[in-house]
């Protein structure tokens, strides 16, 4: 090779040379326009399917947050996007949802989703892009279990806790011998494991069904627990597909024969129900109605008049993780995943944030939530049209969730 | 799971759920009589027919606390009729002569068009529709799973058979609709207005999703997604009993729903499954279905 032959000149070479020194010079003024872009939260939850009511109360709780956080300057000083996405209660579609949220819109935060078995798929698509994740109101315990990762944290309870919460009182009430209608899918299995665990130790006995998640249609499963003469029906499914359980369970006049209960039975299902359908003894994961702490009242209120619905656990599960990646941001002052898996290890919510009593943090160990669990009866609108429940007690988190080792959780500390 | 009830005999929890089955059939058919008339005549796959049954619970939810149940009973299947014919006219109309892909993506997209209507007016939360406390209450302590609710479904079901049946046997416009199954341009070449016959016909199926929209609010209240969950077994009604036959679609109704409530005494999480497991067999051994006539599938 003689020469090489460049098809720019010298002059040019040497201008352009420079530009490039310039560029570098400007580089930290673009940094710091980039740091005016706003923190993008992108939610992924069923917004159709038999979950949707659900996942609607979570993304308002969630919208609420959003509003409130931006109007005090947002997070480290950046304001707040939350973008939504419907996963369609499909595990495919959630997870592609969150990879388009991930790879095309750029999002720091994933929250997702209220069905179990997508939260469950999700996780492995936020591990795998580092992105921090938190999963608002997606029951099943290996997410924070067996299968939990350094970037996912939980508010809801595991359905170990929720079934740890409520078993001693129903077999106080009412008896050992339990039916179980039960949704086929990742929540119901794990729920029920947690249920006959707790009930065989109570020394009981049960029978059941395990149904689709979406079944509407329940007359042949209450033919088979009339006929097995429990003393509890559990009705385990969740969403529209509880309040049809729930609606054939009235119909069937099979109240009288059996009581009713479970873990959960949320403000949205009990008001979707006829008066006598809103009955049994059940796990709720939050309370508006906690007379005895101050920001509750206050938030309710505040609630009431921007949303004009009154706060559900769904509700409060969105205000949490919106709350919970704030004080993440304040406390590593970055916006990374790691940096903020690792804030978020043991941090306390304050009082306005955790609304209830007590110390509610999350767990280091399996990264879950600790909050109170109120156990108590359903019944009928008391005054209040949402005023469909009364708290017997309060079951602490920790203690319904026994310890780390338990939860079969074995986390790596996050990659920082 | 296993069954092993001590305090029944386990024929007893058969007998009941054959029953029950029954009952649940009856309600299939119902919604598969209206797609199979609008598919036999004018070979739209109406995947929107589900929809226009929860619009049909709707409508009665906004009437009940004016008119009472029995008259929302009657006029909301009509509104739903109307509403149809108007989607007729304005949509469906247009992709008649064109390949059924195109009726069947319209409908399509019109399925979730009223479905995320329906959820933008009455959100997605559940909504019970009241009924009148005389029929709510089960006909007695032995037989809890009958109630008179569901005794006067399956009373409105046959009637509304019979009369469809009798509709499509006796009167000019029933008749022309069945030649019209077999062959349309044949009827049209007779100067038979085929528009007219059409309109009717998606009107008269639109009539019947109203009509179940309405019995099934009733019974597990309403939802903006409760159409879809009914839709499937209606058309595999339609399959198993065989296109073309509206008797057909009355026996594979009763037959999907008997297996799917025997099947959850033995395999619950299969009462779904065991509904497509009937129409693959049917298929591969039958593919005109039941009581089908030859070609009418393809």
């Amino acid at each position: 090779m003689d020469h090489l032959k460049l098809p720019v000149g010298r002059r040019t070479l040497i201008k352009g040379g420079a530009m490039l020194g310039a560029m570098q010079l400007a580089s930290p003024f673009i940094v710091k326009a980039l740091g005016d872009q706003p923190i993008k939260i992108g939610m992924v939850d069923p917004l159709t399917g038999s979950l949707s009511a659900l996942a609607q109360s979570e993304v308002e709780g969630a919208k609420y947050a959003v509003a409130e956080v931006n109007k005090k300057n947002g997070i480290l000083g950046r304001q707040v996007e939350l973008l939504v996405e419907d996963s369609a209660n499909d595990v495919g579609t959630g997870v592609q949802k969150t990879r388009k949220l991930i790879d095309r819109d750029h999002v720091d935060v994933i929250f997702g989703d209220v069905n179990s078995g997508i939260a469950y798929a999700i996780a492995q698509v936020t591990t795998e892009k580092k992105v921090f994740h938190i999963v608002p109101g997606g029951h099943t315990d290996p997410i924070t279990g067996t299968n939990c990762k350094w970037n996912v944290f939980r508010i809801c309870n595991t359905t170990s806790m929720d079934a740890a919460a409520i078993t001693p009182e129903l077999v106080k009430r009412f008896g050992k011998r339990w039916f179980f209608v039960t949704p086929d899918y990742a929540y119901g299995h794990t729920l029920q494991d947690a249920f006959v665990k707790n009930l065989k130790k109570a020394g009981g006995e049960y029978e059941g069904d395990m149904l689709p998640i979406a079944a509407t249609e329940f007359s042949a499963t209450l033919i088979k627990a009339r006929a097995y003469k429990p003393n509890v029906l559990l009705n385990n499914m969740g969403g529209l597909a509880q309040i049809d359980c729930m609606k054939q369970f009235v119909q069937f006049g099979m109240a009288k024969d059996m009581a009713l209960g479970g873990a959960l039975f949320e403000l949205e299902s009990v008001k979707a129900v006829p008066k006598d359908a809103q009955a049994g003894w059940w796990d709720f994961e939050w309370w508006w109605d906690q007379p005895k702490v101050p920001e509750v009242g206050k938030f309710v209120a505040d609630f009431r008049k921007a949303v004009g619905k009154t706060p559900s656990a769904r509700h409060w599960f969105g205000y949490v993780a919106v709350n919970s990646v704030r004080l993440a941001a304040d406390k590593a002052k970055s916006m990374e995943g790691p940096k903020l898996a690792l804030a978020m290890e043991d941090m306390e919510l304050p009082p306005d944030v955790a609304l209830q009593p007590g110390k509610v943090f999350y767990r280091k160990g399996d990264h879950e939530l600790m909050p109170n669990i109120f156990v108590g009866e359903v019944h009928p609108p008391q005054g209040n049209p949402d005023n469909i429940f009364t708290a017997a007690a309060l079951v602490p988190g920790e203690q319904a969730a026994g310890t780390v080792e338990d939860t079969g959780c074995k986390m790596t500390p996050p990659p920082v | 799971m296993t069954v092993s009830f001590e305090s029944r005999p386990m024929l007893d929890v058969i007998l009941f759920n054959v029953t029950n089955g029954l009952i649940i059939g009856a309600f299939y058919v119902l919604m598969a009589l209206g797609l199979s008339l609008i598919l036999n005549l004018s070979n739209v796959i109406n995947f929107a027919h589900g929809n226009f049954l929860a619009i049909g619970g709707y409508l009665a939810f906004v009437l009940v606390p004016v008119t009472g149940f029995w008259l929302a009973l009657l006029i909301s299947p009509i509104a739903t009729a109307i509403l149809g014919l108007a989607v007729e006219r304005l949509m469906i109309r247009q992709v008649y002569r064109r390949d059924p892909v195109y009726s069947l993506l319209l409908t399509f997209g019109l399925a979730f068009i009223i479905q995320d209507m329906c959820r933008y007016i009455w959100g997605p939360n559940g909504l019970p529709l009241s009924v009148p406390d005389t029929i709510a209450a089960p006909i007695s302590n032995e037989f809890f799973f009958i109630t008179w609710y569901r005794i006067f479904m399956v009373v409105i079901v046959v009637v509304a058979v019979g009369g469809l049946f009798t509709f499509l046997r006796y009167t000019k416009v029933g008749v022309r609709i069945r030649a019209g199954t077999l062959d349309l341009e044949t009827v049209s070449v007779l100067g038979v207005n085929v528009g007219f016959l059409r309109s009717f016909n998606f009107g008269l199926g639109c009539l019947l999703a109203g009509l179940a929209g309405v019995l099934a609010g009733g019974q597990i209240g309403l939802n903006p997604n409760m159409g879809d969950d009914l839709l499937m077994p209606s058309f595999i009604a339609i399959i198993v009993g065989g296109v073309g036959s509206l008797a057909g679609t009355l026996v594979g109704g009763l037959l999907i729903g008997v297996a799917a409530a025997v099947t959850t005494v033995f395999w619950p999480s299969g009462n779904e499954a065991v509904i497509y497991m009937i129409m693959a067999i049917v298929l591969i051994i039958r593919p005109r279905g039941l009581m089908g006539e030859e070609g009418m599938l393809t």
